[in-house]
């Protein structure tokens, strides 16, 4: 059995007093690919943050790589944020940065490499994600599917063991899901990096998936592989893959 | 009535126990021999300095020939009137190094580069630019406040200097058109006036002007929640704010050095 890369137990989160996730308990093996799926509102964001970390839930507890993200004390959690790679809904890119630069960020930031290590990793990473001819260019000059593959070069160049990503979907032209679906079965294939991301749309890529989570106003409907959708008997599972 | 200025006092201290927190924190980030992501704060820290201070030389070259210029035409031409023409480099030196140098430098580096630190990160927090840092576990505070904080202090003491040279010697140059007070005279004069005291304060109330300027405008700038209208609301009080703090330190340092 594979050691859970991570873990939500009973997680509740507020957002101006309102319940967006409510009582969630999910487990996540490492290597496994993971949808958090639901309409806008669905708390499915809220959700992703909650467990990279990026939230602090008002009960319940969230175990990251093996790291209590509550009990952690600051040197774990600055060791822990290398490990993990987080691409958001915008792509959240340095603005007075180059795309080049940008990717290198972490790197200059957390490594010792020399400049030359760093040009290499950087090159290869965006090469990966097709957008090695746009290194030049700053974040403005970039097309939003562009920018967010970039942000996915930059979430992935400290060799991150867990991926979250964020709308998966938004601003992906064609030519972009075919790179994203050669991308998914690349981590397939590799089974080893963790990847969970929300999903606002029924799509092509669920079939990519080891498992789907479905949400509805901030709570679990259901868990399971894409094959038993079907069998989930719920109006909104009902809504959202069959009237789309 | 009694509610309103109890709520406005206790928002009062608790902004500025903030404000001096996040002080503490770039000083300390400053201080601190840790050489995790020194590298790239170097690059913010040199970029924040040609921002703040090289490209700030012409504007305040020039806002600084204009006030010596005026200063050294109306003390020049009344002076010798009442009987105290001999006092002109005396003025100047009070007028210019003691108070409007370092007063009006902080104004213009408050327009120029407050204005731009608030709504950069203002605008960094709205694009999710600074929660990705936060995800990529670089520290904030080493990485965008304590570069502006060193950046600001080194441009506001030099510019502070430069302001003073250019207003004391520019100022007089232009008005000798209207004077007869030969050069060497009124050099010998101002070096007469001008104390050891007087330069340190100056470069002392240049120092500080640039850590009120950089702690409180990346306050404010942090303060965004994430709507776009809500920076130009918080870079309108990052200068309000600023601008006061820096008169009411003038006033501290002034009082506490000359009276």
């Amino acid at each position: 059995m594979a050691e859970s890369a991570l873990e939500l137990d009973h997680v509740s989160a507020f957002v101006a007093d309102t319940v967006h996730v409510d009582d969630l308990s999910l487990t996540v093996q490492q290597g496994e690919i993971v949808a958090l799926v639901g309409s806008n509102a669905s708390g499915k964001g809220l959700a992703l943050k909650l467990c990279a970390g990026l939230e602090t839930p008002a009960a319940g507890e969230v175990r990251l790589l093996g790291v209590d993200l509550a009990e952690g004390s600051d040197e774990e959690i600055l060791r822990l944020r290398q490990r993990v790679g987080v691409v958001f809904d915008k792509p959240a890119l340095v603005s007075n940065m180059s795309a080049f630069n940008n990717v290198a960020l972490p790197l200059r930031y957390h490594t010792a490499l020399a400049e030359g290590e760093i040009q290499d990793r950087v090159m290869a990473r965006l090469s990966e994600y097709g957008v090695e001819a746009l290194g030049d260019r700053f974040p403005a000059e970039l097309t939003i599917g562009d920018a967010r593959l970039v942000a996915l070069a930059r979430a992935r160049v400290m060799d991150a063991e867990i991926l979250f990503i964020d709308e998966l979907l938004l601003g992906l032209d064609a030519d972009d899901l075919v790179r994203i679906r050669g991308l998914i079965e690349g981590f397939r294939r590799e089974a080893r990096l963790t990847v969970v991301a929300t999903i606002n749309a029924p799509t092509g890529l669920f079939g990519l998936m080891d498992r789907l989570v479905l949400l509805r106003d901030g709570r679990l409907v259901a868990a399971c592989p894409p094959a038993e959708v079907s069998r989930v008997d719920d109006p909104m599972v009902r809504d959202f893959f069959w009237n789309n | 009535m009694i509610a309103w200025t109890g709520r406005k006092t206790v928002e009062g201290v608790a902004y500025a126990a903030d404000v001096l927190y996040l002080s503490y924190l770039a000083f300390k980030e400053l201080l601190s021999p840790a050489r995790r992501g020194r590298g790239e704060a170097s690059r913010v820290i040199t970029r924040q300095i040609l921002f703040t201070g090289v490209d700030a030389l012409p504007i305040v070259g020039a806002i600084a020939l204009i006030l010596g210029l005026i200063i050294i035409i109306q003390a020049g031409t009344t002076l010798p009137q009442i009987g105290a023409g001999a006092l002109l480099a005396q003025i100047v030196v009070l007028t210019v190094v003691r108070e409007l140098g370092p007063l009006i430098t902080a104004f213009i580096v408050v327009w120029r580069s407050g204005t731009a630190m608030c709504t950069e990160l203002g605008n960094m927090r709205v694009g999710q630019e600074i929660a990705a840092l936060e995800a990529m576990g670089i520290n904030l505070i080493r990485f965008l406040v304590m570069p502006r904080l060193f950046g600001a202090i080194v441009a506001m003491i030099c510019l502070t200097v430069y302001f003073d040279l250019v207003a004391i010697l520019g100022g007089f140059l232009v008005a000798k058109v209207t004077l007869t007070i030969p050069i060497t005279v009124y050099l010998t004069e101002i070096e007469q006036s001008l104390s050891i005291a007087d330069v340190l304060i100056t470069i002392l109330k240049g120092g500080l002007f640039g850590t009120t300027i950089a702690v409180i405008c990346c306050h404010h700038g942090l303060s965004v929640v994430g709507a776009t209208t809500e920076v130009p609301q918080q870079t309108t009080r990052a200068m309000l704010n600023t601008v006061t703090v820096c008169l009411l330190l003038d006033i501290i340092v002034t009082v506490g050095f000359y009276i």
